[in-house]
């Protein structure tokens, strides 16, 4: 699968409530391997995606907003399926 | 003591460049349209440019990239292969425009057919550009551009009414026509924020490996550089003020322009500011034609550079042959430079924002600026210049119509 | 690098500038291969490149990839040297088969005297 095909996929529970769309998709990047840890929801997730930076935060990456990968059902071309009782953090 | 020297040489070459065809029309006419009252649009176009141009400068410092990466790597690939295309446009234009007003000068000062004086303007740009070092086309064409100045000796011996010019610099609106008044606001700002100017400088400050180090130099670039550019500006405005407005002359030819240095001057007049016109309009040519080809280059991730020999960047360089070839097809049509200047300026606001918020987006981004990240004051102006650039984007083609293109 | 980085793939990775270990801006980065996604621990596992790649990217990228030549270039994850606001490779631009554009166009501007 390609990065470009989860990118803007909407993201949903279990039972259809709408967390957004995934704006990005957030990552931990070792000196072996770069594994996808979340995906970054919401309007929140598109001023990151734009680069604006809230002033807590330092580096690249913003705590908020971030559904972790361990919630994730199911993801493919028709969404991306999470556990029911996710709430983006 | 050299450092100051060298400061010194960039920023006089800087002058005379800082002024294309699109400054000459639209202050022109706007001095001829309304005197004196729009002079404080250049004031703010002069200073949306120097915060603009030192963000980039300080994007480049820091990140070593210039800021078409930044629009790709923002907007994605879509809405940035859409902001290339429309940049490319625009590019075009502009080059097609300045191709034809180095033509029109050189029919003046030699009597040559326009069409053969084309091939030769163009002929004649790319040899500069293929053979000599790139240090040596600044410098020739940035003194040549300097020769602008005798409209500021011009000015003053016009004698304005310095008290209506002084009011000029008060933001104000005018009493009468004042859709054509905005027309020509909109047409000042877009003359003097043109995004070629920024590619441009941001892509020379990443070739001349400019480090934080040089975020100072940067600072004073911009200000002097730009300002001075802006009082160039204002010589325009003020002559055309005194001389054309009164006498009724709305000034369609490069000719005219001149005029407004040899009624003054002379013949020696006439002279500087055909030279001066030819060399400012002539490399600010090679500025766009390089742009267009940095745009292309760093949206697809090529190698380019204008130092480089043409072989170390083979695709950059095509590019920027391509667009010398495609601006003589474009002038070839016989269309009038000043009426495609005015086209270009006025789609160049249209395309303002797509330039502008990237920058401001990355200048603001703490991992690619780590601590030179935007201050209260640069962001605080930034913000400003957006809504300003955004007002004046959605505008400029009502404007442009309902004015008739400023004919009123 | 000791403690793991974070990264945001759209924003720090996709779209930035391929560099080789010379230096030569060779291409961007156009796509991402990950792989594991079914089995719920994806990861990159390559960077894609190359005009055929633009047809995920959208209704400009679709136009873009039938206009334009060119080939998919796909460089494993392992030839990442490093990341900043460019993406650095271990190898050349030539041992990755990237930036072959300029080798083409460099035959017609050798054309040219004085290149």
């Amino acid at each position: 699968m390609r990065a470009s095909e989860l990118l803007n996929l909407e993201v949903r529970t279990e039972s259809g409530q709408r967390l957004g769309r995934a704006h990005d998709l957030r990552a931990e990047l070792t000196t072996r391997s770069l594994k996808v840890t979340g995906i970054c929801v919401g309007t929140r997730g598109l001023l990151e995606r734009l680069g604006i930076r809230s002033p807590e935060s330092s580096g690249r990456a913003h705590a908020h907003d971030v559904v972790p990968w361990s919630a994730v059902l199911r993801a493919d071309r028709r969404g991306i399926v999470v556990r029911d009782g996710t709430k983006p953090k | 003591m050299k450092k100051i020297f060298q400061i010194a040489l960039g920023i006089l070459a800087a002058i005379g460049g800082f002024v294309d065809i699109g400054d000459l029309v639209f202050n022109v006419q706007a001095g001829a349209k309304f005197g004196y009252e729009l002079l404080w649009v250049v004031v703010v176009g002069v200073v949306g440019i120097i915060v603009y141009s030192e963000m980039c400068g300080r994007v480049a410092a820091v990140s070593k990239r210039p800021v078409f990466d930044a629009i790709r790597e923002r907007l994605g690939f879509g809405v940035g292969l859409g902001a290339l295309i429309a940049s490319e446009i625009v590019n075009l234009m502009t080059l097609a425009a300045e191709v034809g007003g180095v033509a029109l000068v050189l029919q003046l000062l030699s009597g040559l057919p326009y069409r053969v004086l084309i091939l030769v303007g163009i002929a004649g740009l790319a040899v500069a550009i293929w053979v000599a070092p790139f240090d040596w086309i600044e410098r020739i064409f940035g003194y040549g551009g300097l020769a602008l100045l005798v409209f500021a000796v011009g000015a003053v011996k016009l004698h304005p009414d310095w008290g209506s010019v002084s009011h000029g610099f008060v933001p104000h609106v005018s009493s009468s026509d004042k859709l054509v008044y905005a027309y020509f606001a909109v047409g000042l700002l877009g003359a003097a924020m043109t995004p070629y100017e920024v590619y441009f400088y941001s892509s020379g400050a990443v070739e001349e490996g400019w480090t934080p180090k040089d975020i100072g130099l940067n600072r004073a670039n911009s200000m002097i550089g730009y300002g001075l550019g802006g009082f160039l500006s204002f010589a325009l405005m003020i002559t055309a003020g005194a001389l054309f407005l009164p006498l009724g002359i709305e000034p369609e030819l490069i000719g005219t322009v001149a005029l407004g240095a040899q009624v003054p001057l002379g013949a020696i007049g006439l002279l500087l500011a055909l030279v001066g016109i030819l060399f400012a309009v002539g490399g600010a040519a090679i500025d766009t034609c390089f742009s267009g080809a940095y745009n292309l280059a760093q949206f697809f991730g090529w190698e380019w550079g204008k130092y480089r020999r043409p072989s170390g960047a083979p695709r950059f360089t095509l590019a920027w042959l391509a667009l010398l070839g495609l601006a003589l097809l474009v002038i070839m049509s016989g269309i009038d430079p000043v009426l495609l200047t005015e086209y270009a300026v006025i789609f160049s606001v249209v395309a303002l924002p797509l330039t502008y918020i990237p920058i401001l987006l990355v200048a603001n981004d703490r991992s690619y600026m780590g601590r030179y990240v935007n201050g209260r004051l640069a962001n605080a102006l930034g913000l400003f210049y957006l809504v300003v650039i955004g007002l004046v984007a959605l505008s400029a083609i009502p404007l442009m119509i309902l004015t008739n293109q400023g004919q009123g | 690098m000791s403690s793991p980085e974070e990264l945001d793939l759209g924003l720090g990775l996709l779209d930035h500038q391929l560099v080789d270990s010379e230096g030569r801006r060779c291409g961007n980065v156009d796509d991402l291969e990950l792989e594991g996604v079914r089995e719920g621990s994806p990861r990159v596992v390559a960077i894609l490149v190359g005009p055929p790649v633009w047809r995920g990217r959208g209704r400009l990228g679709r136009l873009a990839a039938w206009l334009a030549p060119g080939q998919t270039v796909r460089i494993p994850w392992e030839e990442v040297e490093a990341i900043d606001s460019a993406v650095h490779l271990k190898r050349t631009s030539q041992e990755l088969r990237l930036g072959r554009g300029d080798d083409r166009a460099r035959r017609w501007v050798d054309w040219i005297p004085g290149s």
